[in-house]
């Protein structure tokens, strides 16, 4: 079942008129699957994602999670926001207990999960700082910590190694994908890198100017080697896919 | 409000840090500076008391003023006094701080509050509080509730606004996020909108402090057989100023335990905060 999107268009007010920002996009994407959304900046990736979190709902089309529309945020749609959006005034295990805590789980039992989570991204000596303390890629981890602890059928993220230096990004992808091929939960990534999303996706979806311009499945083994023949020219096809689109406008 | 900025500047050097030695000569400087105020102020009274300049009693020593003091204890009306100011000030500002913040979550809430209650805040809010007293007591007496009254509304009438502002500056990313953690709104309210809140309520409580002290003095000082603003007016009808010198200092040092425990809550309530302020751009 999975996630089906299926003709989902919206606009926004800008100035006089409305600017549309996503036009009949439709895909489908199976569980366990890792989806990356990839396109220029301001081609509507954040808009789709915040659409499947359940922050804004389409002016026009369907969403649904296993055949149920999504109809407002769920815990079930675990969201990882660029900005890390971790609570300041709770530490970092709290952090990752309150999803727990909020299902009405006991407080022994929600900070339990959370410490499994807090080891699934090795910060296990940082439970009891508070997120000012922390690194911008000790944030993030905690954020998909938090995120992972509620077991969410799909985790959503909006370029979540946007903010990065390059050396921790990578280290991050890799990390990210061990967390993933040991959960295999659902991801919907969204990403301006053509290499991550290649790293990372069974699934790329392409997005030119609020469209899916292309839906190609990678059929590669993980980990990939950027240096791979096919790795490459995978790179190639989507470079000029969305250098197509920057001469066009 | 000259207490206002004192309280700020202590402030400053509040956190504790491990380099002990620097700290320690701040508060000895602090020390020596204050020291140094009581003794000028003790020569020159002397002074003039040898060469009267001007009329001694128009300044009374600090010595003086200690001799009031304890005069006024062995009458065992001195600590009548601070205690009456102590606990008008206390419940006056904690009724004030809480109605203000529960109207606060209302009006941000609730849109039919909100459209009741701002226009008439607005109207009304600006009126100095003072204006109002003699209103208070023609209604309600000249007991404790008119006093009470007035300190409460005087806390309360800014605390709104400081509040709400708090309630409005929450980062929508949070509450989505907490939204997509599964909470509910009791939940959203509790873990994302109470405490992202609570540090503009306490720069509201400390800022409406000294307004709260202000309206316990001019309560005090009409229609009141007891407490700091009362003894200045009651010492003035006998031309004391000794007293009328104590009671200042007492409602100075009152102001200063009040401003410290509020602090202290601070501290122990923003734990979160450290290394995120401005002191904590540069550390030596
Ligand atoms: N709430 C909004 N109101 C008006 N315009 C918006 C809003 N959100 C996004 N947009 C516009 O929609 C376009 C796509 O934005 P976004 O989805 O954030 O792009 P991306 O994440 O791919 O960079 C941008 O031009 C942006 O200005
Ligand atoms: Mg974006």
């Amino acid at each position: 079942m999975g996630l089906v999107v299926t003709d989902v268009s919206k606009s926004f007010p800008s100035g006089h008129g409305i600017k549309p920002v996503l036009q009949n996009v439709t895909f489908e994407s199976k569980d366990n699957e890792f989806v990356c959304v990839l396109g220029h900046s301001g081609c509507g990736k954040s808009t789709l994602l915040n659409m499947i979190a359940g922050f804004a709902s389409p002016d026009d089309g369907f969403m649904t999670v296993n055949g149920e529309q999504i109809n407002g945020p769920d815990q079930e749609r675990g969201v990882v926001f660029q900005e890390h959006a971790l609570f300041p005034w709770y530490t970092v295990l709290e952090n990752i207990a309150l999803g727990p805590t909020f299902q009405g789980k006991s407080k022994e039992e929600s900070q339990q999960i959370a410490k499994k989570y807090l080891a699934l991204v090795n910060l296990e000596d940082a439970a009891n700082q508070y997120p000012s303390q922390l690194s911008g890629g000790m944030k993030q981890r905690v954020g998909i910590a938090r995120a992972l602890a509620n077991e969410p059928k799909i985790l959503l993220m909006d370029e979540p190694f946007g903010a990065l230096d390059i050396l921790t990004r990578e280290t991050m992808r890799k990390e990210l994908l061990n967390i993933w091929m040991h959960l295999r939960t659902m991801v919907v990534f969204v990403t301006h890198s053509i290499a991550e999303a290649v790293h990372l996706a069974d699934r790329i979806l392409v997005m030119k100017q609020g469209e899916i311009a292309s839906n190609i499945e990678v059929h590669l083994d993980r980990p990939r080697d950027a240096k791979h023949p096919q790795f490459l020219s995978l790179v190639d096809e989507l470079s000029s896919i969305l250098i197509e689109e920057k001469a066009r406008t | 409000m000259t207490v206002g900025t004192n309280e700020k500047l202590s402030l400053k050097n509040s956190k504790t840090s491990p380099f002990l030695t620097t700290e320690r000569k701040d508060s000895l400087s602090r020390m020596i500076t204050i020291a140094g105020f009581f003794a000028l102020w003790q020569i020159i009274g002397m002074i003039n008391a040898h060469f009267e300049w001007f009329n001694p009693t128009f300044l009374p020593t600090p010595v003086d003023v200690l001799g009031a003091a304890l005069h006024l204890h062995d009458q065992g009306v001195l600590f009548t006094h601070i205690w009456s100011s102590t606990w008008r000030l206390g419940v006056g500002f904690i009724l004030g701080v809480v109605i203000a913040v529960v109207l606060a979550f209302l009006i941000a809430k609730v849109k039919f509050v909100q459209n009741a209650l701002e226009p008439l805040i607005n109207v009304i809010g600006p009126i100095p509080p003072f204006a109002l007293l003699p209103i208070f007591i023609i209604w309600m007496g000249v007991g404790e509730l008119s006093k009470l009254t007035l300190i409460t509304y005087a806390t309360a009438i800014p605390m709104i606004a400081y509040t709400v502002d708090g309630i409005r500056n929450v980062n929508p990313l949070l509450v989505r996020s907490a939204l997509s953690l599964g909470a509910n709104q009791w939940q959203v309210f509790k873990s994302v909108i109470l405490p992202s809140a609570l540090p503009p309520i306490f720069v509201g409580m400390r800022v409406t402090l000294a307004i709260s002290f202000s309206a316990m003095v001019v309560a005090e000082m009409i229609g009141a057989f007891s407490g700091l603003g009362y003894l200045i007016i009651d010492s003035r009808n006998f031309f004391q100023m000794d007293n009328m010198f104590l009671a200042a200092a007492l409602i100075g040092v009152l102001y200063s335990i009040f401003a410290l425990i509020l602090s202290f809550i601070e501290k122990r309530l923003f734990k979160w905060r450290q290394g995120t302020q401005m002191n904590d751009a540069i550390s030596k």
